[in-house]
Formats: C-alpha cells, structure tokens, sequence
C-alpha cells in the first residue's frame, strides 16, 4: 500500500517534471499527455484509496516514508497520514485537476495570441508550461493533504503558494499580472509568518512534528501559559491555533488577508478553478479541520475562527454584486463560500466544512470553467456588461452554469444545499459567544450569494446580446475539451450533496476529526435528520431558502425585467456603491499604509542602515578589512622553502611551548 | 587464516607489480590497458575490502595489523576515491604526453601506503605506511618533469614532508621510549596506568600533533598545500586533495583516540588551535586568490579545520562526523580539481579563476554540475557539504563548545563568498574564449556521477552517515 | 665502567663536533667527511650499547657504500658555496632563539628526571655469547614481517620513481643504438644510380 500512496503524489510529479524541463522535446501533445496521464494515475489510485480506507474500511496508515535528518531527536520525515479525511481530499483534488487538465487543453490551445507578438516571451513552450505548473501543483497540493508532520505540510504550503505564484504571473508580459502575482505572494507572506510561528510553537513546546505525537500530548497543554508580550499571560494552544488559523487565513483569503485573491484571476482561467476556488484556497480550511485536536482546546482560537469567516462570507458576498468582471464576481463568492466554511470550522462542525469545501470544489470549478468557456466564446473579453443571451449560442455552457449556480445559491436537492444549510443549521445551534451575531450574517450571506449570482447569471446568458457583431458572429459552442469537463462536473455539484449521510451525520469522520462534545452542535442536527428530502421539508421550515429566492428573484427584477433599477439604485446609495466598487478601500488602505509604509520605512532603513551602516562600514568594510588581511597573510606565502620550514619549527615551538612548558609550570 | 584480512593490500601489490611488468611490454598506443587495468585493481579493491565491513575486529601479524569497520570503510572510500582521480587523469595525461604507466604504478603505491595507514596497529607501520604513501606523492608531483613549477612543488613537498616526518619520527620514539611498546594496544594500555610520564607523553604528543597536521595541512603546518597543488599536475593535485585526507583521518584516529586517547584533555587543545587557524586562515585567504587551484587549496584548508572539528570532539558522534566529512569532501575534491582538468585541453591550464567565466553558455551541464560541487562546498543544503557540516557542529556543540561552532560558522560564512564567485562567474559573466569545450566520454560521466553523488547524499545522507555511526560504534 | 663513561664521552664530543662541521663548512667534500666521521662515531656509540650488528651495519652500509656514493655525487657537481650562504648570518641570532628554546625544553623533558636510571631500568648486561644479529634475525621475519614487506616495498617505490623522474631520451644526444647499427641492410646506406652513360663527344 505504501507504494500506492507514495506513486498517488510523485506520478504528477514525474509528469510536470517531464513536460517542464522536456517540453520543447516532446510538443505540446506529448506534455498534455504526460501530465494528463500522472494526474489520471492518482485519480485512479485516489479512488481505490477512497474505497479501501473510506468504504471497506480499511486500517488508516500513519509512517514516514523518507526520513530527511535526524536533528536533536527531531525528526524530518516524509511521511504520509491516510484516513478518511485524506481519501476525500485526494479524490476530490486529483479529479478536479484531472478535469482542469483536460480542460486546459482547449483552453490554451490559442495561447499564443496571450503573448505580445513582437517579443519573444513565453514562445514557444509556454503551453508545456502551463501543463507542467498545473501538475506541479497537483503534487504539491496531494503532498499537503497527505502529509503527517508538520515540516511536510509547511512544504506543501509553500509549494502550492509557489506555483499559484507562477501560474497568476504566467502572462508575465502583462503588468497587471505581475503586481497580481506579488500581491498573492506578500499576502501570502504575512500568513504563512503566522503559519511558521505555530509550528515553530509546536515544535518549541511539543519537541515534535509529527501529527499524532503532538495530538495526543495537547490535552496535557492545556492550562500552560506563554508571556508573548512582556506582563501578558497567553494560553499556549491559543496562541498557537491562532498563529496556525493566521497561516490559513492567508491561505484560504479570509478578512483582511482576502486581498490576493481577486486580483489573481490575472491568471489563466482554469488555474482559477483549480488553484483559487476549488483546491489551494480551501487548503486553509483542511488544515484547520485536520488540527480539530488543538483547536477545540481552545474557545477563544475558535470564537477568533467563526468572527473571521463570517465577515468574509458576508462582505465579501456583497463586493461580488458590483462587479462586471466574470471572473471577478465568481472570485468573491469563492471568498464568500470559504468564509462560510470558515464559520464551519468555528462552530466545531468541521465535518460541515469539509463537506462544504467538497461540494464547493465541484461547483465553484464547474462555476469557473464555464466563465472560462464563456471568456473563450467571447475572444477574452470578461466583461459581463458586454455579454447577454449566450444560452442560444451555448447551450452546454449554459445548462452547466446553471447547475452550478443553483448549487451554489443552495437550492434544494443541489449540493450546495445540503452543504451550506447544514452549516447555518450548526451555526445556529452553536452556544459559542457572538454566534447569535454570526447566524443572521450567515443568512444575509445567502440573500447576497443568490443576488450575484443570478445577476451574473442573468447578464451573461439572458437577455438581449450586447456583444459587437464581429464576435456575435463567430459565437459559438467551445470545443468538446472544455464541455466535456464541464459536465463531469455538474454531475457531482447535484450529486455529491447526497453524501450528506455519511459525512456529515454518519461516522465517516469518527477518530479523525475531533470534536469536544460540549461544542459537538452537528449531532444536535444529526438527531433531526432523517434523510434528504426529509432535510428540505426541515429547510422549508427555515429562512435559508426564502432568502435564496428572494435573492433570485431580486435579480431578476432588478437586471432583467427593470435593469433602469439597478442604475437608479447605484445613484441613491452613491456613498456605498462607492465603497463597495473600491472593496471598502482595503487595495488603497494596504497600499498607503503596509506597502507604502513598508517603503518608507524601508528607504529609511536603506539610507541609514543599508547603505551608511551595512554597505559602508559592514559590508563593504568587512570586506574591505577581510580583503586586505587576505592580501596581505597571503605574502606570508613566500614561495621559499625556510620560510615554509621555519613556520613549522614556530609551530611545533609554540605548541611544546604552550603544553609542555605551560603544563608543567601548571 | 593470517593473512586473509590483509586481502586488499596484497592484492594492490601484486597487481600493482604485474603492472609494472606489464607496462613495459606495452607501446605508447596501447598504454591504456595499464590503465584499465590499474582502474580493475582499484574496483576488485574496493569490493574485497567492502566485504570485510562486517568483520569482526581482528589484529594479526603480531600486532601489526588490525581489520576492523571502519578500516574496511575507509579502505573502500579511498580505492573509490581513486577510482575517481584515475578516470579524470587520463585525458589530461594523453594531452600532455605524460600517459605512462608509472603514473598508474606510482597511484596504486600510494593507496596501498594509504591502507597500510588505514589499517596499522603499530606506530611502526603508521609511519612506514606514511612514508609509503609521501614517496609516491612526492614522486607523482613531479611527474611532469619539463615544469618547472611541478619540480619546484615536489622539491618543497619533499623536504618539508622529510621534516614533518622526522618530526613524527621523534614523537613515536618518545612514545616507545615512555611506555616500552610500539603496539598501539600496549601503548594505550601503558598510558592510561597511572605514572610520572605525563610530560613525556605530551612531550611526544607535540611531536606527533605536528606530524598529523601536516599530512592534513592543518594551519601553521599548511605552507606546503597552496604550492604544492598549484605546481603540480593538476590530476596530481586531485589525487593528494582527496584520498590523502581519508588516510590522514585514519591516521588521527589510530594515532590520537586509539594510542592517544588517554590524552584526550591535551590533544584537544591542541587540536582547537589547529582547527581555528586552519578556519582563519583557509577561508580568509582564499578570497585573495585569482588561480583556483590556489583556491581550492586554501579551501582544503578550511574543511580540514572542519574535520579537526569533528575528531576534537571526542565522542563518537564527533569521529563519525569527521569520517562522513573526510569522505564526502574527497568525493566534492576531485570533483573541484576535476572541473579545472575538464575544462583545461592541450597546452592550456584552465586554473585562473577567469576561465570559468560564461561557462553557462559554454556548457549548462557542466556549470551546473560545478554549481552543486561550490554550494557543497560552501555548505549549502541540499548538497552533501550542508550535512557533513552540520553533523560536525552538533557533534561540538554537545561537548559545550558552542563557541568553536560559532566561530567555525562565521569563517564558513566568509567562504562562502568565494565559492559563490565562481557561481557568479560561470553564471553572469561573458566568456573570455569561444574555445569549444572538447570533453571526453569517460570525463563526461566521471563528472556528471560525481556532481549528482554530491547531490544524491545531500538528499539521502542517512545511509552513509549510518555506516559511519555503525563501524565506530 | 669508568672506563666506559669515557669512552662515551670521547664518541660523544666528536660525534657533536662532526655534526656542527657537517652544515657549517663551506666546502661540501668536507661536509661529506665530516659526516662519515660522525657515522664512525656514532657507530661507536652503538658499540658500547652492545648493538654490534646495527654498528656494523651503519659502517658498512653508510659509510661504505651511501658516503662513497655521495662523495662522488658532491665532487662531480660543481656547487657554487658563496649564493647558498646568503642570509646566514642575517637569520642566525632568529634561528639561534629559537634551537635554544626548543633545545631548552627538550633539556626539560628528556633530564635525567624521565629517563634517569631510576625512571628507566638500564637493561641487563648479556654475555658473551650472546648475538645480537641472531636476535635481529629472528625477530625480523617473525614478528616485524609486515613492516619489513612494507619497508621494501618503499625502496621499490624509490627505485620505480628515480627511474620514472630521470630516465628519458633527449633528443640532442648522440648515443649508439647497436641494434640499429646491426640490422642495417645495404640499401639503406647505398643507393645505387642508374644512368646513361653519356656519349663520346666528337
């Protein structure tokens, strides 16, 4: 087995590293295959994975496969940890990527026309590159899921934050792209501070990096106190779940650190769905579950967890009204939906979150890759202003993002349903502090998330076109490479809501994911569950789905029936129109005060300290003091033989001197 | 049996004799079978004392001679090592019209010195395996007798390597004449008893210190190390850079921990001076050389400091760090030295720092095989030089002497400016020539082996580091 | 034994006297002499400590053949003196310091104290018939029979370099190769002309 789980990350590995440094050798054909091939493989053995540990039952596997240095008795391993939780990671990421793969294919099959013609850049292997960066992440992200310590999962987080790095920059001609790809790694940055100073926590109070050792001494901690400022006692697991959940925060876009994230749809289409809605981002969330041991130590880290994610679900649901760009608005529900999951994890129904994060991954990429198709169709123009009655001249695309947004507004029968209503459910149940608060801005959330949803919706597929002739008349269907992928897709985003039984009620998680049973609010819901559509018929009781239909019908009204609403709304609340168009000025608040700050302070310190201190006198005065002693100790190297001669009799003088004299005088 | 543990080294003589003979019936054009046959002999070798590993510790010929683990390690690692260094001589010895089987001859002199050395458990033999070993390195030296630099190099080698010896000379018969035995059990033995000859043995200890210092080139004894590496051939240079260093640890451990070990206290100290002066001055000075050569010989200097590190220590944890360290760098030595060969040709010496300019251009396989070899060489993980650095600063710091590591730390840190030079240059700088790069098959995969074992064991250093812990435990 | 202590100190003085003359005359033919003195000596010496056959030896091998050898060495070559000396008094009182120093703690250690007769046991008188080559000769095959193999394999090694560094062919000399001169055929010397034999001219 252990091969098995071993070949599940490096097959991808191989083919990136193939179509990466091999690409001009073997074409764009050869690379598609390769990386399409190692993803296809992990899918396969994903599967069979998923079966043996999930549905037969099989004994969960827990050892190092590798073992890197053994410092101090610390070890640095690669190991993996496969159990339920990691089987549904695996399946759900590698088929996601298996389906963006093939996508790509049509895709970028004109990629050329994405480069600036008078320069050489990114001709001619810039699509073997794409192939190889998609697969390298596919084997990052498996390396994190996988993991069982600590150092690998930092590993993984990086690596997968590396390619989302390349992959946002991969029109590096473009400047939008580059600020965007810098902007996703800075902010990156500042989580995954946050993220290191948890493990390094750990590590300084647990002397381990392994999950399971850390787990099981963490009920020992509780009650140990840190000093993190002087004269300020801090629970130790506090500090350190809030570091960790720092870390995801970064990750999975959460207030404030949520910057990065729209502007990385600067990226190619399909890395938008793989990477920044459906796997990367929800990486943030896995974590959080996967350390449920530590975080349900912790009232506070988790109070601090459910605030954060429900501002993230509502505010950043009400940036995605306002915006026209396709990709955009998807981007912000995506920050949305995670915020959702985040509250999840808060209110200890991790169970939820995963189940949610599941679904979502489905949908939001069925969701991306149709605006892809969409983009496709409309020669790269994301403008939904420009769009309107598509649904005649793609009726594939159509049909599936119709899919994907019901599922995403939670319509019943649809995967988003059973996901998001079973968290406001657990949200409401919560006896958290503040989760009275956080239930109605869960709830707003659905009115909003069924508001932009429907207005993109209705933009983009009904109504009049608006689009210029030229490309009116070359609309037409994509190409079966990028339906294909899109109707794989919508399978699950109906389906896979079905799995509510068993993850979330049942015991598919049982001695995976932990939950103190004073938290434990799913159990509560679990008594009143008694089947699927019985869980509608309890939902029609609720407000969730009126609120959703409201949402719906709003944006109807209000972009289809009488568009001359929505130009009359945006004159009355100009102040907040305002606001919302300028995303509450976090872009402007973090350009004036963190990069611009961090510039000045940084042009202080390169007068003062780089270039008087350590240029003048350290650097280039130790250099200088180092050079010169080199210069001239190296005319002791005289070239004559006494002098050779005679250093050894000094040499021998002085230790006699030294030992035998010194010694005896002793 | 008596003598099936001196296996390897009768069969090196004899072969190395069978050579001698046969390489006079040889003409010029089929002088290679010498040297194929000289590169069987090093494999056969290196395979026979491979199976001894894991033999019992066996002391024969009435004390002599001891087969044990780590002999049989250090033993395999020299005739691999070698192996190395003939492969990468002989393209530069055909070009110069130097292809005689003397070479070779003299080369498998040398290791069978070097075993002897490896294997001794008599002060006598170490000093007669030393001089084994010294002759036929004097001799390769000036191999190329139209140089006048290489006869230069030889004649300084000689007569300083005469006085270290003399010195290592006077030290043994100190020792013999204070506890009566030249068996190093004995002498062990007769030390530890309690007596009034403390200040002889420290008297001797000086002595041998010295004479040990200078076959590592340990700072004050290191004069002979930059004129002699840049004089003499370059294959030479690779040759007395690499296995040489395996033998001189074996010799520190025979000498100073098995004869020796109840001066601990005082070789230490002794040791601790060594190694800082050898750090000082190994990684200052090389920053002012311009020939690389000269370069890597002060960098020798520096890693030896190194590897003092490790045997100061003490523990066993420290023996086993400076024996992975005496290996791997062997292994990234030859792989330096060897650049200069690939890169030099016919009547052209590539050993100024400004050869390696643009090799990038010239050969991204080949810069980049330079590239791991210089960061291993600095230290940088993860290349086997980060963890055999690492290993010997934890081994000193758990004998409480955070200050050594500092100190060793901080030196490396300025050496790392000059690898990274050359880095810089191959990598950023134009080509001085646009000579093409003619690099023979067999260079080709000595190179590119020895560039990805460096790699290789930075990543996988657990399997070899084991083997180290298990022949000393 | 009064006797003996005289003797010894004769040998001594002149073994001194010998080794300072060897690198402080400026002729090297005296230096070579000075040092088969000092052999001579220095065999005396091994004489009194009852090791005849090393005695032997050192006069044998040392002064018979390795001085002899040199000696013709050093008259053949025509050694400018004057250059070699440069610098000698100029390092002198440096060097003079430091042998004093060294020899000062060499004094210190190796007294009377260490290796008086009461540290060391003298070693027991053997009589007369006792031989001291049948004692080397036994042990030298048996118990010292790795380091003698070794010790021969180092002169091979000396023999082997010593060829390797000076055996060469120069071009410029003007040797005789007899099997050459030997195998020489007649047509590689005498080329024989065919011509026409030119007509009577009127």
């Amino acid at each position: 087995m252990e091969n098995i789980y071993l070949a599940i990350p490096l097959a991808p590995l191989l083919g990136a590293i193939i179509a990466g440094l091999f690409g001009r050798q073997i074409g764009r054909a050869g690379a598609h295959t390769v990386t399409i091939l190692g993803v296809g493989i992990s899918f396969v053995l994903s599967l069979f994975v998923l079966k043996r540990i999930a549905i037969d039952g099989g004994e969960p596997f827990n050892g190092s496969v590798y073992t890197w240095l053994i410092s101090d008795g610390l070890k640095f391993e690669i190991g993996f940890l496969i159990d339920n939780l990691t089987a549904l990671m695996i399946t759900v990421v590698t088929f996601v990527s298996l389906m963006v793969h093939i996508y790509t294919i049509g895709y970028m099959a004109d990629d050329d026309h994405n480069w600036p013609s008078h320069s050489k850049a990114g001709a001619p292997s810039s699509y073997q590159r794409f192939f190889s960066f998609i697969a390298l992440f596919t084997f990052s992200m498996l390396m994190l899921v996988m993991s069982n310590n600590f150092l690998q999962l930092f590993f993984g987080w990086e690596a997968v934050g590396l390619v989302s790095y390349l992959l946002i920059g991969f029109w590096y001609t473009r400047p939008t792209a580059i600020y965007a790809n810098l902007k996703a790694f800075l902010v990156n940055r500042v989580g995954d501070f946050g993220f290191l100073l948890g493990i390094g926590a750990i590590y300084a109070f647990f002397n381990s990096m392994d999950y399971a050792t850390v787990f099981a001494a963490a009920p020992a901690m509780v009650g140990t106190t840190i000093e993190v400022f002087a004269g300020t006692e801090w629970q130790l697991l506090t500090v350190i779940c809030i570091f960790l959940f720092i870390g995801a925060m970064g990750k999975s876009a959460q207030v404030p650190l949520h910057v990065w994230l729209p502007d990385s749809m600067e990226g190619p289409t399909p890395i938008s769905a793989l990477i920044h809605a459906a796997t990367m981002v929800t990486a943030g969330i896995f974590m959080v579950a996967r350390m449920s041991p530590l975080f349900e130590l912790s009232t506070t880290a988790l109070v601090f967890v459910m605030v954060i994610g429900a501002i993230t679900a509502l505010f950043m649901g009400f940036l995605g009204i306002v915006q026209n760009d396709i990709k955009r608005v998807v981007a912000y529900s995506t920050l949305s939906q995670l915020g959702y999951m985040t509250v999840a994890l808060g209110v200890s129904a991790y169970a939820a979150g995963i189940f949610h994060l599941m679904t979502h991954a489905f949908f939001k990429a069925l969701l991306f890759l149709g605006a892809g198709s969409v983009i496709i169709a409309m020669h790269h123009d994301q403008d939904i202003r420009n769009m309107g009655g598509l649904r005649r001249y793609m009726p594939i695309t159509w049909i599936t993002s119709l899919v994907g947004s019901l599922a995403l507004i939670g319509t019943p029968f649809f995967a988003g349903f059973y996901s998001k209503d079973t968290i406001i459910e657990a949200v409401h149940h919560s006896q958290l502090p503040g989760a009275g608060l956080v239930y109605w801005m869960v709830l707003a959330g659905v009115f909003v998330t069924a508001l932009y949803s429907f207005r993109m919706y209705f933009l983009v597929f009904h109504g009049t076109p608006r689009m210029d002739d030229h490309i009116r008349e070359h609309l037409r269907e994509t190409p079966w490479v990028v339906t294909v992928p899109l109707i794989l897709l919508a399978i699950p985003s109906v389906l896979s809501g079905y799995l509510i039984d068993p993850v979330v009620f049942g015991d598919y998680f049982a001695g995976v994911l932990h939950v103190d049973p004073a938290n434990d609010v799913l159990t509560g819901i679990g008594e009143h569950y008694h089947g699927p559509v019985s869980f509608v018929l309890h939902a029609l009781g609720g407000p969730a789905i009126y609120l959703a239909i409201a949402g719906v019908v709003t944006a109807w009204y209000v972009y289809m029936k009488n568009p001359a609403i929505a130009g009359d709304v945006q004159q009355r609340f100009r102040g907040i129109y305002k606001l919302l168009v300028n995303k509450y000025y976090a872009d402007d608040f973090n350009d004036a005060v963190f990069a611009g700050g961090a510039r000045g302070v940084g042009r202080l310190l390169w007068r003062i300290g780089d270039v008087l201190i350590i240029d003048g006198l350290v650097v280039n005065g130790s250099a200088r003091v180092v050079g010169w002693v080199a210069s001239v100790v190296r005319h002791v190297q005289t070239g004559y033989l006494y002098h050779y001669a005679f250093s050894m009799i000094i040499g021998l003088l002085l230790l006699l001197f030294w030992f035998v004299y010194m010694g005896a005088g002793a | 049996m008596t003598f099936a543990p001196l296996a390897t080294e009768i069969f090196l003589l004899s072969m190395a004799c069978i050579i001698l003979i046969v390489d006079v019936f040889l003409r010029d054009e089929r002088r290679v079978l010498s040297y194929a046959l000289a590169q069987l002999t090093l494999l056969a070798g290196a395979l026979i004392s491979w199976s001894m590993l894991g033999n019992e510790t066996q002391v024969v010929l009435h004390g002599t001679f001891v087969s044990d683990p780590m002999a049989a390690l250090l033993k395999t690692s020299i005739l691999l090592v070698t192996v190395g260094v003939f492969m990468y001589s002989r393209s530069y010895l055909v070009e110069r019209d130097i292809f005689r089987g003397e070479f070779y001859v003299l080369g498998l002199f040398a290791v069978l010195g070097m075993l002897v050395l490896v294997s001794a458990h008599s002060l006598l033999t170490i000093y007669l395996g030393l001089e084994l070993l010294s002759l036929s390195l004097y001799a390769l030296v000036a191999f190329q007798r139209d140089s006048a630099a290489a006869s230069e190099a030889a004649m300084k080698y000689f007569v300083l390597g005469a006085l270290a010896s003399g010195m290592l000379l006077y030290g043994i018969s100190m020792l013999y004449g204070a506890t009566g035995s030249l068996d190093i059990g004995e002498v062990a033995e007769a030390i530890a008893l309690p007596g009034e000859q403390g200040i002889i043995l420290v008297f001797a200890l000086c002595f041998i210190v010295v004479g040990l210092a200078f076959k590592f080139g340990a700072v004050p004894f290191h004069m002979w190390v930059p004129d002699v590496y840049h004089g003499a051939p370059t294959p030479v240079t690779l040759f007395i850079g690499s296995a040489p260093k395996i033998a001189a640890f074996a010799m520190a451990m025979r000498l100073l921990t098995e004869a020796l070990g109840g001066l601990y206290g005082s070789w230490q100290d002794m040791l601790t001076i060594l190694a800082v002066l050898s750090l000082v001055i190994g990684n200052v000075i090389a920053i002012a050389q311009t020939n690389i050569k000269r370069m890597l010989a002060y960098s020798t200097i520096a890693h030896v400091g190194f590897l003092l590190l490790g045997l100061l220590a003490g523990t066993t944890e420290g023996f086993s760090a400076s024996m992975f360290y005496a290996i791997t760098y062997a292994l990234m030595a030859i792989g330096g030295f060897g650049m200069v060969i690939l890169l030099s040709r016919a009547g052209f010496e590539a050993d100024r720092l400004d050869d390696f300019k643009g090799l990038n251009d010239r050969s991204p396989w080949f810069a980049f095989m330079m590239l791991i070899l210089m960061l291993s060489m600095a230290g940088v993980p993860p290349t086997v030089g980060f963890y055999a650095k690492l290993a010997v600063l934890q081994a000193v710091i758990h004998v409480d002497m955070v200050w050594l590591a500092v100190v060793a730390v901080f030196f490396s840190i300025i050496g790392a400016f000059y690898y990274i030079r050359i880095v810089k240059l191959m990598y950023f700088d134009a080509p001085e020539g646009d000579a093409p790069l003619a690099v023979s098959p067999d260079m080709q995969i000595a190179m590119s082996l020895n560039g990805l074992a460096v790699l290789t064991l930075g990543i996988f250093p657990g399997g070899l580091m084991a083997v180290c812990n298990a022949v000393l435990s | 034994m009064g006797f003996e202590r005289f003797v010894f100190y004769v040998f001594a003085v002149i073994l001194v006297y010998a080794a300072a003359r060897v690198i402080t005359v400026r002729n090297p033919v005296h230096a070579v002499l000075h040092l088969v003195l000092a052999f001579f000596t220095c065999a005396g010496l091994w004489l009194l400590l009852e090791a005849e056959f090393l005695a032997i030896t050192l006069v044998l091998v040392y002064v018979g053949a390795v001085m002899v050898l040199f000696l013709f060495v050093v008259m053949m070559l025509d050694i400018n003196v004057s250059p070699l000396r440069e610098g000698f008094v100029k390092y002198l009182p440096m060097g003079f310091v430091v042998a004093l120093l060294i020899f000062a703690e060499m004094f210190m250690v190796l007294g009377v104290k260490n290796f008086g007769a009461q540290a060391v046991a003298i070693p027991e008188r053997h009589g007369a018939d006792y031989s001291n080559t049948r004692e080397i000769g036994n042990v030298l095959y048996t118990d010292y029979v790795y380091p003698f193999e070794i010790a021969s394999v180092i002169l091979l090694v000396a023999i082997i370099a010593a060829i390797a560094l000076t055996m060469r062919r120069r071009p410029d000399t003007r040797s005789q190769d007899p099997v050459a001169q030997v195998a020489v055929r007649r047509e590689d010397r005498v080329r024989l002309v065919k011509m026409k034999t030119e007509e009577k001219s009127g």
